[in-house]
């Protein structure tokens, strides 16, 4: 067992893990937060998508022990976050989510994109976004959701 | 017909009613749902494709949390068995747990339960099994002709049926012009981002098998189980939560659906299996796999005379509930026509068995392999006749004033316009700016071609065509259960399941449009067979059409039930009132639902003695009359870019002109177009499920198995003719699949004109670089 130390959206948690215990079994199976979905595990789809310290991790190739000290942000944690509130609308708008099992891991990502790349056009958003498989739209709607938060934040 | 002005009726983009709960991650998928003691299961699974003597040893220690197909079988469980009721189809069992033989890898073997998933998976590496190894099946077409050994033994070979699709061959003798080619569409696992899941209780409170599972079609779960378990009706409740896509893989019954609830019920906790990536790719690798030979005849003004075929689909090693395995190539042989005038027909069809996973009917079901077919032989005639494919097809499709248009093989087209899409898409495309691009060499020596598709669905198979096929799961009426709440709203239950469609808001806007009430007052509750009417589920792109059908009926009894209400608080004959804006409206005044609702349900004693006691609650139905499915169709066409020396494929520009009849929400329809539209470019350049020699699946990750992503579909254009089909309610047709279709035929032409000057032809999906740059390899140019 390993003794970890994590924030969780805010709240600070201390458990012990089994060393091969991944983060996303951590912050799904162990703290109920279940918003953050596992697509693949091996590290492609970005479904599972989380911040550890404000960058975007994939948590299930990420190991519960490493992320030890560290500030995680899961979907859940973002209900003040005025960039997360721009995405969230924009993605309703724009009809880019259906089933919605990508959809946390693909805002995640998104967040980070609106954020990092302010003056990203079409071309760049494409490019980012090939870390994370959508299924169902196509990738339309979601990029132009993405665009059309840039667009807001340039404003 | 609805005008489109409401706001939220037929015809209106309503933003989705679902969206909040995935947009806030509290969508609630299976494996976020715990149980109180519950276990996770890890499954053991077929090392090799094929093996007979299968042993298993259970670990010495863990004896009672450990399960075998022995244990199902001392307990009684029946194996699944779907036969047809086309002759000849030779019958099997699929054991929910690996019996003796071991047909293909990733066979389920035997069951593993722990505390958790990893501690079940240290358990299922400790449970040894041991075989003999028999030569696999790989090829299908090997399979049918020079079989290395066969698959279920008893049946002599591995043709599970040979059908004939025979009409007017006499006619072929007029044909002065044929061209022949062989097609192959290899194998593709269907990928929802969420794989099955299935968690499972014995409630011992409801005294009933409780099932959560992630699946399209709870209801024929429910049957299964109850055939397979021996258990009444009324001790099984299934519920299928949010299901994170779909696409025909849920619509059929796994084992795991089974034997995870069987085994929840032998250790009386419940257990909980969800499907990693791995198990889908290799277990799951079930979609599309066809090959065929293809003769199309003319004459020398390009008129179709007849097509001839022999097709063969592999169907993988077992018959999957309630589609069979046959389902595929019944389809095929018998609409390899697609939208086109034939006047003569001979096409065989063959299903092999292989040891390979089960085929499943993903997005398109068997069209996706019948327009790549067609529409490349038609991109080879052209070629041989030297005319323009677009014009060749213009003359060949089944023009609009041939409507209703029966078919070569007996299939009845409701209504469209198909020239008039070819011809919307030609335009958008821009053919002829294309055609003079290419008549100078592009600066950097790439390959400029375009393509087209054209297809035509069937949508929502209907009762009888389902029943003469004998399908496990046949379609009557579908009904929708409503219920005006004491605050006036509506909950509508309905037995279809809603996976990404958007069905939560699109079946609320039908009640919008019937009764013009707040879209906000109405819930759609599916996904569970205790708060739903019986349905075969969702698939076959029918859930719009039944289920939307369903509820535009069901309305109009419940508004005569509330009109009487209405009338006796109006004080006015029945006669004179009628319903708008979610109001009774009498010759003087109005009462709203909300009245209606609180007078009925809380204060009946304002009501008459004799009031109708039927209420304001009705469960009632729709299915076409006559019993016929209304054709969707669509032009898909496509620019791409080759380089010659690499092989890559870009594609510049993507156009679709298509007619699902009436639309009632354009937002989603574009977006199920769209969606459709990308895993088709999958089918063309990507996606491929590989097997070495010995069965091996080769593509078990995703970095094995190429998923199209952000940067490999542009904008494309959606452009929509709409032509009601006068079968439906609202004259809509079926849309989930189309987009799924052409774009592997769309694709492949435009490639094959691209590289027209080498005089070579790819002719397998996918069409990836290294086919490409074997075909120029084999140019004799």
């Amino acid at each position: 067992m390993t003794e970890l130390s994590i924030n969780i959206n805010g709240e600070h948690i201390k458990a012990d893990v089994e060393p091969r215990l991944s983060l996303a079994d951590f912050i799904r199976d162990r703290q109920r937060l279940t918003g953050t979905h596992l697509g693949c595990e091996h590290g492609v789809c970005g479904a599972c998508t989380v911040l550890m310290n404000g960058e975007p991790v994939r948590s299930c190739i990420t190991f519960a022990a490493v992320a030890d000290g560290s500030e995680i942000t899961t979907i859940e944690g973002f209900d003040q976050d005025e960039p997360m509130a721009q995405l969230r609308q924009a993605f309703h708008e724009n009809h880019a989510l259906q089933c919605g099992y990508c959809t946390p891991g693909m805002l995640v990502a998104a967040r980070d994109i609106v954020t990092r790349l302010p003056d990203a056009d079409e071309d760049r958003v494409r490019l980012e976004l090939a870390g994370n498989l959508c299924r169902c739209t196509g990738y339309v709607g979601i990029v132009k959701a993405i665009l059309s938060v840039l667009e807001q934040r340039r404003i | 017909m609805p005008d489109g002005a409401t706001v939220q009726g037929i015809g209106a983009s309503v933003l989705r009613k679902e969206d909040k709960r995935f947009l806030d991650g509290h969508g609630r998928y299976v494996a976020d749902i715990v149980r109180p003691r519950m276990l996770e299961a890890a499954i053991v699974r077929s090392p090799t494709a094929h093996a007979e003597k299968l042993s298993v040893t259970k670990p010495d220690l863990e004896q009672q949390r450990v399960f075998t197909a022995e244990d199902m079988l001392s307990d009684g469980v029946k194996p699944i068995h779907v036969i047809s009721k086309y002759p000849g189809h030779k019958p099997s069992d699929y054991p929910h747990l690996a019996i003796g033989k071991l047909r293909f890898v990733g066979e389920a073997v035997a069951v593993c339960l722990a505390d958790t998933r990893a501690a079940a998976e240290d358990l299922a590496t400790q449970t040894k099994i041991s075989f003999d190894p028999l030569p696999a099946i790989v090829d299908m077409v090997d399979a049918a002709e020079s079989p290395p050994a066969l698959v279920h033994e008893q049946w002599g070979d591995n043709v599970i049926l040979d059908s004939l699709f025979e009409e007017k061959a006499s006619n072929l003798d007029r044909a002065t012009v044929s061209v022949t080619r062989t097609f192959r569409m290899n194998r593709q696992a269907v990928n929802p981002l969420e794989g099955a899941a299935v968690l499972a209780e014995w409630d011992a409170r409801e005294e009933r098998l409780v099932v959560h599972s992630s699946s399209q079609i709870p209801h024929i779960l429910k049957n299964a189980l109850c055939e397979c378990l021996g258990l009444r009706q009324n001790q099984v409740h299934v519920i299928a939560p949010d299901v994170g896509g779909g696409f025909g893989y849920k619509c059929v019954l796994i084992p795991e659906e089974i034997f995870i609830p069987w085994v929840a019920m032998q250790v009386k906790q419940p257990v909980r299996w969800i499907q990693d990536r791995r198990e889908h790719l290799i277990a799951a690798a079930n979609a599309r796999e066809h090959h065929y030979s293809v003769t199309l005849h003319a004459d020398t003004d390009g008129n179709f005379i007849g097509v001839e075929a022999d097709i063969i689909v592999d169907s993988g090693a077992y018959s999957v509930y309630p589609h069979s395995n046959i389902l595929e190539s019944t389809m095929a042989g018998r609409t390899l026509h697609g939208p086109y005038k034939f006047s003569a027909y001979k096409v065989r069809s063959r299903a092999v068995a292989t040891n390979k996973p089960p085929i499943v009917p993903y997005r398109g079901v068997a069209r996706p392999g019948i327009c790549f077919a067609m529409e490349l032989a038609i991109d080879a005639m052209a070629r041989k006749l030297g005319c323009e494919p677009y014009d060749l097809r213009m003359q060949n499709l089944v023009p609009s004033d041939a409507m209703p248009y029966k078919t070569i093989t007996g299939g009845e087209f409701d209504s469209g316009d198909y020239q008039e899409a070819l011809r919307r898409a030609g335009t958008l495309i821009d053919l002829k700016a294309v055609r003079s691009r290419q008549r100078q060499d592009e600066a950097d020596g790439r390959l400029i071609g375009v393509g087209f598709g054209c297809y035509i669905e069937m949508t929502a198979l209907q009762t009888s065509a389902a029943a003469r096929a004998g399908l496990a799961a046949i379609p009557g009426y579908e009904q929708a259960h409503i219920r005006l709440t004491p605050d006036g709203g509506l909950e509508i239950g309905v037995g279809v399941q809603n996976h990404g469609q958007g069905m939560e808001t699109t079946l609320a806007q039908v009640a919008c449009e019937r009764f013009g009430m707040d879209i906000a007052m109405v819930a759609i509750r599916h996904g569970d067979t205790a708060t739903s009417p019986y349905s075969t589920g969702t698939y076959a792109s029918r859930s719009m059409i039944m289920a939307g059908g369903a509820i535009a009926r069901t309305c109009d009894v419940l508004g005569v039930q509330i009109r009487r209400i209405g009338a006796h608080l109006l004080q006015c004959e029945f006669d004179d009132t009628s319903i708008r804006d979610a109001c009774v409206i009498g010759p003087s005044s109005a009462v709203t639902f909300a009245e209606i609702a609180r007078v009925w349900h809380r204060n009946p004693e304002e009501l008459p003695a004799d009031v109708d006691p039927a209420g304001v609650e009705v469960t009632s139905g729709f299915r076409p009359s006559p019993d016929n499915s209304p054709f969707s169709y669509a032009t898909h066409a496509c620019v791409v870019r080759i380089d010659p020396e690499l092989g890559h494929v870009e594609l510049l520009d993507y156009v679709i002109s298509e007619d699902c009849g009436t639309i009632v929400n354009p937002m989603i329809v574009d977006g199920q177009i769209i969606g459709g539209a990308l895993q088709g470019v999958g089918t063309a350049l990507y996606e491929e499920s590989c097997y070495d020699a010995d069965g091996q699946p080769l593509s078990s990750t995703f970095a094995d198995y190429m998923m199209p992503g952000s940067t490999h579909l542009p904008n494309l254009r959606v452009d929509h003719l709409v032509t009601p089909s006068p079968l439906t309610e609202y004259g809509v047709k079926g849309l989930g699949e189309g987009g799924a279709i052409p774009p592997p035929a769309a694709i492949a032409n435009a490639i094959n004109d691209a590289l027209r000057g080498y005089g070579v032809e790819v002719v397998e999906t996918p069409v990836t670089p290294r086919r490409i740059l074997e075909a120029i390899a084999g140019s004799k140019t």
